[in-house]
């Protein structure tokens, strides 16, 4: 039998090795941030995320001209020193509705995200960790939400609820949207129950609760959060949908959708009234898509150096 | 205080005669084929064995891959609950318990990982691994927690400067440590090691088998020790168990099955070690047993070794089952022709 001494000198491979630096210990999110921040185009994404964000804040305050102010110009006026953007088809300042529209854009995007990822991911952890009936009745809901049309669902919903404010939209669009995320939570979860982290953490004594918020879902994060990045664009583009149909957020609102739909009418007559909310529109979804990669790069810790 | 002095250790007692742990006719079937019909078949991982681990020992149970030794092992940790048996721990029996009883009891209860790659969650540092079991029972808080974390760190030879490092920064060795250093950082009295140095280089091996063993007399733990490799038992068990297809073929004190095998399964094992020793490894000659592992869905009748035994006879070992039973003072082995190869 090996003596016992009183203290273990640090005696293996790893310390014998002389050139090994102590170093600081950074966090993993510390970590994260700096290979973020070295991927060039995640970060072209993020400054267009933040610009976004600026723009939609001023524009809560402060607009070149009113949002809703008809007249001001030329009717389908060109782009000029006075409105870079030009005017619509009632005079409207586009510049200064582009701006209102990002605030809506971004308010849709992510309030849609947020709801229906809390509920496809309370839903998923829930179906992936318990399966049996808990499963059954999940994975049904599921598969018969998605046979019914979501326009159907949205519509309905705005009818019943009977307003078109934007917080009653982020609701309708987040109960058609959520599906995904659970079938992806629901999967990632199965998966992960079985891993042998998860076993020892049952083995010492971590209740339910814990295995699920500290062991299977810090570890299915980074495709959770594609997944949300992926929903910001959809709800962006599914409430434009909705505005052509008259259900979105009602008219003066300048949705970016909306002002789509008002212009396509006269493409050939005054394209720049169409293009610059889809270029808008077009730049946000590739800047979220570019962000949401970078941020799964990042979140991995086996990328960590 | 140390652990070390704790009164939970103080009071531990080492009886090399006395059970800690009865396991009684334990079986683990794990359906497969179930359709809605039903009539599906089961993987009989563990088929009926029955034996006891005794305070302050080490039981090495050895077998090859696919004999139900992990499993059997999960099976007494109460991660996977077994089909029917008793397995009876500090008189109490632990198959029929569920929640927080179950959960109450995980605290005497330990368990180490083979793979100390998947064992450990890559989100969590170091500190947050070893000082888990502790926030699940609610034992140490705050300083006093870090302070616990810190001193079991040290105590398994990890450098506590290193808390807020995550697994992937460290060796296969060092990440065994953190594991075992998880498993004792709640005082446990019993620890079942499912493999714990078969992932690790032979170098680290030693490293880790010395510390198992210095930890064992420092905190009179009791091992259950999983392994498929004899030779490695041998170092350390005070009695060994081996296993095949799901049943225990033989058990005694490491001496005598190691220079008196009665099992022909355990001869052929054994045979099968190298002896670092040229002269002597030239005049080895192995005991080669035909075919494979038959499958545990379907396992031979009556002793389940005799489709690959030398010294079979037909038609006794086809079937009878041939039970576990004393052979010399202590010795057990389940063959009718026990001793005779």
């Amino acid at each position: 039998m090996a003596t016992a001494p009183s203290d273990y000198v640090f005696q293996d491979e790893f310390t014998a090795d002389s050139t090994y630096e102590v170093g600081e210990a950074v966090s993993l999110w510390k970590d994260a941030w700096r290979r973020l921040t070295s991927n060039y185009f995640a970060l072209f994404g993020l400054a267009v995320i933040v610009l976004l964000l600026l723009v939609a804040i001023v524009s809560q305050f402060w607009t070149p001209y009113p949002t809703w102010k008809q007249g001001i110009g030329p009717t389908y006026g060109g782009p000029s020193a006075a409105h870079p953007f030009g005017l619509d088809q009632v005079g409207r300042d586009i510049l200064s509705r582009l701006m209102g529209g990002a605030a809506i854009a971004l308010a849709v995007g992510l309030g849609t995200a947020l709801l229906s990822s809390v509920i496809g991911i309370a839903l998923g952890l829930l179906a992936g960790f318990y399966r049996g009936w808990v499963d059954t009745m999940i994975s049904l809901l599921i598969n018969v939400w998605y046979g019914i049309p979501d326009l159907l669902v949205v519509m309905l919903f705005v009818v019943i609820i009977n307003s078109r404010e934007l917080k009653w939209i982020i609701v309708a669009i987040s109960i058609t949207a959520w599906l995904n995320m659970a079938r992806l939570v629901r999967g990632q979860t199965l998966a992960l129950r079985e891993r042998e982290f998860v076993e020892a953490a049952r083995s010492i004594g971590t209740r339910d609760v814990g295995l699920l918020t500290r062991h299977i879902l810090p570890n299915a994060l980074g495709p959770i959060i594609v997944q949300a990045t992926y929903l910001i664009p959809a709800a962006i583009l599914f409430e434009a949908f909705l505005s052509f149909l008259g259900l979105g957020a009602p008219p003066p609102e300048p949705s970016w959708g909306a002002m789509c739909a008002e212009g396509y009418k006269s493409l050939q007559l005054a394209a720049h009234v169409t293009l610059v909310p889809a270029f808008a529109l077009a730049i946000t979804l590739i800047a979220l898509n570019a962000f949401g990669d970078g941020l799964r790069d990042a979140l991995d810790p086996r990328m960590r150096r | 205080m140390t652990l070390e002095t704790s009164p939970e250790v103080e009071s531990r007692v080492v009886d090399k005669q006395l059970a800690l742990v009865s396991v009684e006719d334990v079986t683990k079937h794990f359906p497969i084929g179930a359709g809605l019909l039903g009539g599906g078949s089961a993987v009989r991982a563990v088929d009926g064995v029955s034996f006891e681990v005794r305070a302050g020992e080490t039981l090495g149970l050895v077998g090859e891959s696919g004999c139900g030794k992990s499993t059997l092992g999960r099976v007494i940790a109460q991660l996977h609950p077994a089909t029917s048996g008793k397995v009876i721990f500090q008189g109490q029996d632990l198959v029929p318990m569920r929640g927080e009883k179950l959960r109450r009891m995980r605290q005497e209860l330990q368990m180490i990982f083979q793979d100390p790659y998947a064992s450990l969650n890559p989100r969590m540092t170091v500190g947050e691994i070893i000082g888990e079991p502790l926030k699940n029972f609610g034992l140490a808080r705050g300083k006093e927690r870090s302070n616990r974390v810190h001193e079991v760190m040290r105590t398994c030879g990890l450098n506590p400067n290193f808390l807020n490092r995550y697994p992937h920064e460290f060796s296969g060795g060092q990440r065994q440590r953190i594991g075992i250093a998880r498993a004792l950082v709640l005082n446990p009295t019993f620890i079942v090691a499912d493999e714990p140095i078969s992932a690790l280089d032979v170098s680290i091996q030693a490293q880790i088998v010395n510390l198992m063993e210095d930890l064992q007399n420092r905190f009179k733990l009791t091992y259950l020790f999983i392994a498929h490799d004899l030779s490695v038992v041998r170092h350390l068990s005070d009695r060994v168990a081996v296993m095949y297809l799901g049943k225990i073929m033989e058990i005694a004190d490491s001496h005598s099955i190691y220079e008196n095998p009665l099992h022909p399964y355990t001869k052929a094992l054994l045979s099968s070690i190298p002896i670092p020793d040229p002269d002597l490894e030239a005049k080895r000659q192995p005991i080669l047993l035909q075919g494979e592992i038959p499958s545990p869905v379907n396992p031979p009748s009556g002793c389940r070794f005799h489709t690959r035994c030398p010294i079979a006879q037909f038609p006794i070992c086809s079937e009878q089952v041939p039970p576990l039973e004393s052979k010399v003072d202590g010795h057990l082995a389940a063959c009718h022709f026990a001793g005779q190869l």
